[in-house]
């Protein structure tokens, strides 16, 4: 690597905050379902991302905050999958409240397709993943591998079995289903032609 | 029909668009036959539709100022790390003085380069976008607290002493 400009300067947090908080949250809120834990999410990301900057090793900045979000996201659900397995303790239930629909969701629900992430919500946490990263991060097979650090073959099949799953559960909606990005048509017509 | 059903792995790979060669053409001619497999790529198809027509939630205000904070509301634990002079790896030095050393205590003299007083010295080489040099700096002694405090960068910009702080430098766009 080279340095580009001889003059260059480094943006400040607040600049990395502005220019990454939305898809950081956004990617949060896709795979948790909810606000509550999105926020966590979101600022437990920025916590290690500013505690961490030592052992960043060069890539794209994007990559490495969706590898510590998803992998944030995905201990917090084996950590409650341990609660929930486990007898439960006093507190379980101010600790799984970030799991619950409070009030917050009835301000997403102006904002999001409730089936589609009541949907989403229902796959397995690694289909979802998998799903989320590629759908609507629009990551790479490669590069949702690497965050995964699963194989490629991998997150093929989890992508395909999590749509399909998707696809069931919104089976109700089918005459709705549209193209939504012309690419993504043209795609279609290419295929049936 | 004839040829094989495709895998659950090349109906995704088909239905993205990211088969290549002669893999799509095979995909393309055995979909346009076989009503099962051109039905499976549809199917990942309209996931992917719906998905995306799903709206962004928002993200909250209340958020993004306590994201801002992070710098006076983080502790920072990492152990120095030694800055790459040429900036061909990562920059990245934390001086987080307090973290070995007792805070009252007198600075180690046998330091071979300048440690600054802040918690945390980072320079970042990385593929960012870039931005700014005033940066917000919280010491061990008054963590609550940021101080604006000039970033200096070894090698061009560097007009005072070891970087202060967060920077993530920008280095290539990869």
């Amino acid at each position: 690597m080279t340095i580009e400009s001889p003059v260059w300067v480094p943006p400040s947090w607040d600049e990395v905050v502005r220019e990454h908080a939305d898809r950081v949250y956004r990617l949060a809120y896709r795979l948790s379902g909810n606000r509550a834990d999105a926020e966590d999410l979101t600022q437990e990301t920025f916590v290690r991302v500013f505690r961490s900057l030592a052992e960043y090793k060069p890539g794209t900045f994007e990559g490495w905050l969706h590898r510590i979000t998803t992998n944030l996201f995905l201990d917090m659900v084996r950590r409650r999958q341990r609660i929930r397995f486990d007898a439960l303790p006093e507190d379980a239930g101010d600790r799984l409240a970030g799991a619950d629909p409070g009030p917050e969701q009835t301000y997403d629900e102006m904002h999001l397709d409730p089936e589609i992430q009541a949907a989403l919500d229902a796959l397995p946490p690694d289909f979802r993943v998998a799903v989320v990263l590629c759908d609507l991060e629009q990551l790479s097979y490669e590069e949702i591998a690497a965050t995964l650090g699963i194989k490629v073959g991998t997150v093929r099949s989890r992508i395909h079995r999590g749509r399909v799953l998707l696809r069931e559960a919104l089976a109700h909606r089918a005459p709705g289903l549209r193209p939504a990005e012309p690419g993504v048509e043209r795609d279609l017509s290419e295929a049936s032609a | 029909m004839g040829s094989q059903h495709l895998s659950d792995e090349a109906v995704a790979a088909f239905a993205d668009g990211v088969l290549s060669g002669h893999a799509r053409d095979r995909a393309g001619r055995h979909t346009a036959a076989c009503a099962e497999c051109a039905h499976a790529v549809k199917v990942q198809r309209e996931a992917v539709w719906a998905l995306r027509a799903a709206a962004a939630p928002p993200l909250p205000t209340s958020l993004l100022d306590r994201l801002r904070t992070v710098p006076q509301t983080t502790e920072i634990t990492t152990l120095p790390t030694v800055l790459a002079p040429d900036g061909s790896t990562m920059l990245a030095t934390f001086a987080p003085v307090a973290a070995f050393v007792p805070s009252p205590s007198p600075r180690p003299s046998h330091r071979t380069r300048p440690i600054v007083t802040t918690a945390a010295v980072v320079a970042l080489a990385g593929a960012l976008t870039a931005g700014s040099v005033a940066q917000r700096v919280a010491t061990p002694a008054q963590p609550g607290s940021g101080s604006t405090v000039r970033t200096g960068v070894p090698g061009p910009l560097d007009d005072g002493p070891v970087i202060t702080q967060v920077g993530v430098f920008r280095n290539t766009n990869r």
